[in-house]
């Protein structure tokens, strides 16, 4: 079969990259998979995904910046460029749309401090058009007394969008930061039907 | 005295263009040398000639077709050494034939022996008809397709496909 045929071409390239890679660079960690959303409505978006789900969804200028912020962050892991992402991209494909504006797709942040993945954890579980306040997001991480920190965790959230960071606010109902510019975070929320200022 | 090399960065490099093109390079050698572990010692190669050479790149040169012209070299330079080799092989089995030494075929698949004749001609024609015609027998590649890898025009590949082709005196249409 065909399609058989290219599954077998497609895992021998790979093994090919994985293996020059390795040779040349004396490293062996698991790749990163990494795809490009090139035209949505807030910009370049980078995704990159390892085994056990989708570790980075960032705003970029494009390729060569989300490669050099992949490799900065992991050091000289492989990346390959996939077209698996195509779960990510739909997802996206649909909440960008209006369609669907949660997201229900593997996330990992294994690799994150204890204390960021449970902030992050809170963040994930605000429903599209709710929003809450850094400090009620460090009260569900069980640190109540650490907003500031849960807004630095935040702030270097590496799952944009899908852990929804921008559906966090200051306590009086203004917009505080977003890492990929406070324009896109109103955006999103007016999006998803919220209206900051009226809070 | 020269900088030791910093082989950080030089990491990081590859990485960076492993990432962007080792796939598609990946596959094209493939396809041309047949052989995974051929591939992967061109591909390496591929790399560190890429990397060696980078710096010097105009601005604004085009990496891609760049990389596809080493790529392509090195596999046929493979593919001639391993022309060589094989008729090299043929003639110890020949003497040995002679020496009526049973244990030894000498008989390669003639299809091989057809393929290599094919790329040592290949081998031989300018550069741009050479890729072009790789990336359309090989990679069965559209001429727009060809165009974006190597750069210039489809009319253009089609056109270095087609003198290629004439040269080689190939049954390939070049439509």
């Amino acid at each position: 079969m065909i399609t058989e045929q290219a599954e077998v071409e497609r895992r021998a390239v790979e093994r090919i990259v994985l293996g020059a890679f390795g040779e040349l660079t004396g490293r062996r960690s698991e790749p990163l998979r990494y795809a490009m959303m090139d035209d949505t409505p807030v910009g370049v978006l980078g995704l990159a995904s390892g085994g056990r789900g989708l570790r980075h969804l960032s705003y970029v200028r494009d390729e060569d910046a989300f490669l050099q912020q992949l490799l900065e962050e992991h050091g000289d892991v492989p990346l390959l460029r996939t077209a698996s992402l195509d779960d990510v991209r739909r997802a996206l494909e649909r909440y960008f749309a209006g369609k669907r504006l949660d997201f229900d797709i593997p996330v990992d942040l294994s690799d994150l401090p204890a204390f960021q993945q449970r902030v992050l954890d809170a963040t994930a579980r605000i429903p599209a058009g709710r929003v809450a306040t850094y400090s009620e997001v460090a009260a569900r991480a069980g640190s109540p007394r650490a907003s500031r920190a849960a807004g630095n965790a935040l702030h270097v959230n590496p799952v944009a969008i899908v852990v929804p960071c921008h559906r966090v606010l200051r306590a009086d109902g203004s917009l505080g930061g977003y890492g990929g510019g406070v324009r896109i975070k109103e955006w999103l929320l007016a999006h998803e039907g919220v209206r900051p200022a009226s809070l | 005295m020269t900088p030791s090399p910093m082989p950080d960065r030089a990491a990081h490099r590859i990485a960076v263009l492993l990432a962007k093109h080792g796939e598609e390079l990946a596959r094209h050698v493939r396809r041309m040398v047949r052989d995974d572990d051929a591939a992967q010692d061109i591909l390496q190669d591929t790399m560190i000639r890429a990397h060696g050479a980078l710096a010097r790149l105009p601005a604004g040169a085009n990496t891609r077709a760049w990389l596809y012209r080493i790529a392509t070299n090195v596999s046929l330079n493979h593919l001639r050494s391993r022309s060589r080799e094989r008729a090299a092989l043929r003639r110890h089995a020949a003497e040995r034939d002679a020496a009526a030494d049973p244990q030894v075929d000498g008989q390669l698949p003639s299809d091989d022996g057809e393929r290599e004749t094919l790329w040592l001609s290949v081998a031989r024609l300018p550069e741009r008809q050479r890729l072009a015609l790789t990336l359309r027998i090989v990679d069965e590649l559209d001429y727009e397709e060809i165009a974006s890898r190597l750069g210039g025009t489809a009319a253009g590949a089609r056109a270095n496909v087609y003198q290629a082709t004439k040269k080689l005196r190939l049954g390939v249409d070049p439509r």
